[in-house]
């Protein structure tokens, strides 16, 4: 063995360990969730923990769902993040064929717009929508939450979409608007059936987005019943104890359908949200 | 004329498309950031947020006053610099391992990004049980190497909490920094190291000068965004430590939260806010700055 050989060998087994450590660090959390979720509770509090669980127990999820009602949670959930998705896929997508094809005046400024709103502070802006949603009847309303999360979701979903738009050929367009068909038909029959890469990435980005928010659901929702998952979950933590079986099956459940959707449509997702800070 | 008349009918039918989306930003984003402003300057009935009298910079002068606000706006700070320099350094050596030809490439590559796909509250649930004093699993590990001699409360400890939280916050945003950069590195022209390996350059040379030239205007632009939306974070602190022990690991989004709708003090809270806001606007505008300016180039 030449020595360029061995130091290729080590170089090779050096990455490997480097890059499985930093893989290990980075799924430990994930698998420790699911497990203790499946452990029962003198495994779970053992003075030596196993890793994975020696007797795979679905009680935690039974309790979770039963004692901690959280089939409330989730139909509450599933229901704001996919109303959000429709909404805010239906309002972006006008938007940013209307800035990427239409000269208008201010149109660079709505772009400029557009990057700001991904920078407001929640917490400041939530005292406003507070007190005005208390005026206008909307706390406690899931109709108030879609209307907020569709607000938070359009902005980084018109520039996505705007962006993927730009690289569309005008000529199927013009060629549908000498047929006589208008903006709207255009819109629904030409440019989101060839984009719909981009239409599914950001639709996974707005459920995503409306699923997991926490900030908004915790104020704008003052009933147990009408709470989502990830306030359901926080209200598990009690002031003395935390019943951690229960509340590692409420986190997996929170989490499994994001994992999911995300190894189906992992190519999309990734090029969609990686591509604004590229390109910056 | 016909022209003209054209023209305008796709102006007009440009603003219609926009004027939905534009309508929601503008009610629930911008009127409530500029009333926000607003009202710091006022003083209102407790719980709400009417303009009942002007009190100029009242509540300004009450937070120079004020211990906790204090406390949190340093320990923003500190959240924010720790916890960036280290999504960005770790995130950067992922992506350089990641960026190099071995086998299993594409399988690491997708488990890497596991933490960034894991919702907020599930991660801070998950941190929050493996932190925990008596049963943790962080705690057994850091004992059964020999690094502590017994449990650390490591979030109810007022010298670890925030740090704890900041391991969760960097583990969490490792999947997207380390993403970003690998695509800023494959987008990096091969032949540059070849020509540098003929010249004679090292690897430090090769380094400096061909990968960091390379992802510098990448890595400039994302730690700007990262600053920003780090500084904005609210669900870690909130969920893990809700700021304490005693506000130890109190922070400006959280406090300004539970001033509002712990404490009722809304106007108070606006003026929280607003102080965050500036210092997270800096960043903004030099962001925008450099964003126009390479849209133009």
């Amino acid at each position: 063995m030449t020595r360029n050989t061995r130091r290729r060998i080590a170089q090779k087994s050096g990455i490997y360990l480097a890059i499985t450590l930093i893989t290990i660090v980075l799924v430990f959390p994930f698998v420790w969730m699911v497990c203790t979720a499946l452990k029962d509770r003198t495994e779970m509090f053992s003075a030596v923990p196993t890793f994975l669980p020696k007797r795979v127990t679905f009680e935690n999820f039974r309790s979770m769902w039963y004692d901690y009602k959280f089939f409330n949670y989730l139909r509450n959930s599933l229901l704001v993040a996919c109303s959000t998705t429709l909404v805010s896929l239906l309002f972006s997508t006008f938007m940013a064929y209307g800035i990427s094809r239409f000269r208008f005046r201010g149109r660079t400024v709505v772009f400029d717009l557009l990057i700001l709103t991904q920078m407001f502070p929640t917490p400041l802006l939530i005292l406003t929508i507070y007190v005005t949603f208390a005026k206008l009847g909307l706390i406690d309303s899931h109709l108030g939450l879609v209307i907020s999360y569709c607000t938070f979701a359009i902005p980084f979903a018109t520039m996505m979409l705007k962006s993927s738009f730009d690289g569309l050929p005008v000529e199927l367009e013009e060629a549908a608007s000498i047929d006589g068909s208008g903006v709207l038909g255009t819109i629904f029959r030409i440019v989101l059936p060839i984009s719909a890469p981009a239409i599914v990435a950001m639709g996974l980005f707005c459920f995503i987005l409306a699923w997991q928010e926490f900030m908004m659901a915790l104020t704008l929702i003052r009933t147990t019943e009408m709470r989502t998952l990830p306030v359901g979950i926080q209200m598990m933590v009690g002031f003395r104890d935390i019943m951690w079986g229960p509340l590692m099956a409420g986190t997996t459940v929170v989490t499994l359908p994001v994992v999911v959707l995300f190894i189906f449509f992992q190519k999309y997702l990734v090029t969609g949200m990686t591509m604004g800070a590229v390109k910056g | 004329m016909q022209r003209l008349k054209r023209g305008l009918r796709r102006e007009t039918a440009g603003y219609f498309l926009i004027a939905p989306g534009l309508l929601l930003i503008a009610v629930i984003l911008i009127y409530p950031l500029v009333r926000g402003v607003a009202s710091s300057f006022f003083s209102s009935k407790q719980g709400s947020l009417d303009f009942d009298q002007f009190v100029g910079l009242k509540y300004f002068a009450e937070l120079s006053r004020d211990r906790i606000f204090l406390t949190a706006m340093r320990n923003s700070i500190l959240y924010t610099v720790v916890v960036v320099a280290g999504m960005y350094v770790l995130g950067l050596a992922t992506a350089l391992l990641l960026n190099k030809q071995f086998r299993g490439r594409a399988a690491y590559r997708s488990l890497v990004l596991i933490p960034w796909v894991v919702p907020g509250i599930a991660a801070a649930m998950t941190w929050k049980w493996m932190y925990s004093s008596q049963y943790g699993v962080i705690n057994y590990v850091l004992q059964s190497l020999g690094l502590i001699g017994k449990n650390v409360d490591w979030l109810g400890n007022a010298h670890t909490a925030l740090g704890s939280v900041m391991v969760t916050a960097i583990w969490k945003a490792i999947p997207f920094m380390a993403i970003t950069m690998l695509a800023a590195l494959q987008s990096i022209d091969m032949s540059l190291y070849e020509a540098a390996r003929v010249d004679g350059a090292s690897s430090f040379q090769c380094f400096r000068y061909i990968t960091f030239t390379g992802i510098k205007e990448v890595s400039i632009t994302t730690v700007l965004l990262q600053i920003i939306w780090t500084f904005n974070q609210f669900d870690l602190v909130y969920t893990m430590t809700k700021g304490g022990p005693s506000n130890s690991s109190q922070i400006i989004p959280v406090y300004t939260y539970l001033t509002a709708f712990n404490f009722f003090k809304l106007n108070k809270a606006a003026a929280i806010g607003v102080v965050g806001l500036l210092f997270v606007g800096v960043f903004a505008v030099w962001y925008i700055i450099r964003n126009n300016r390479g849209e133009r180039a």
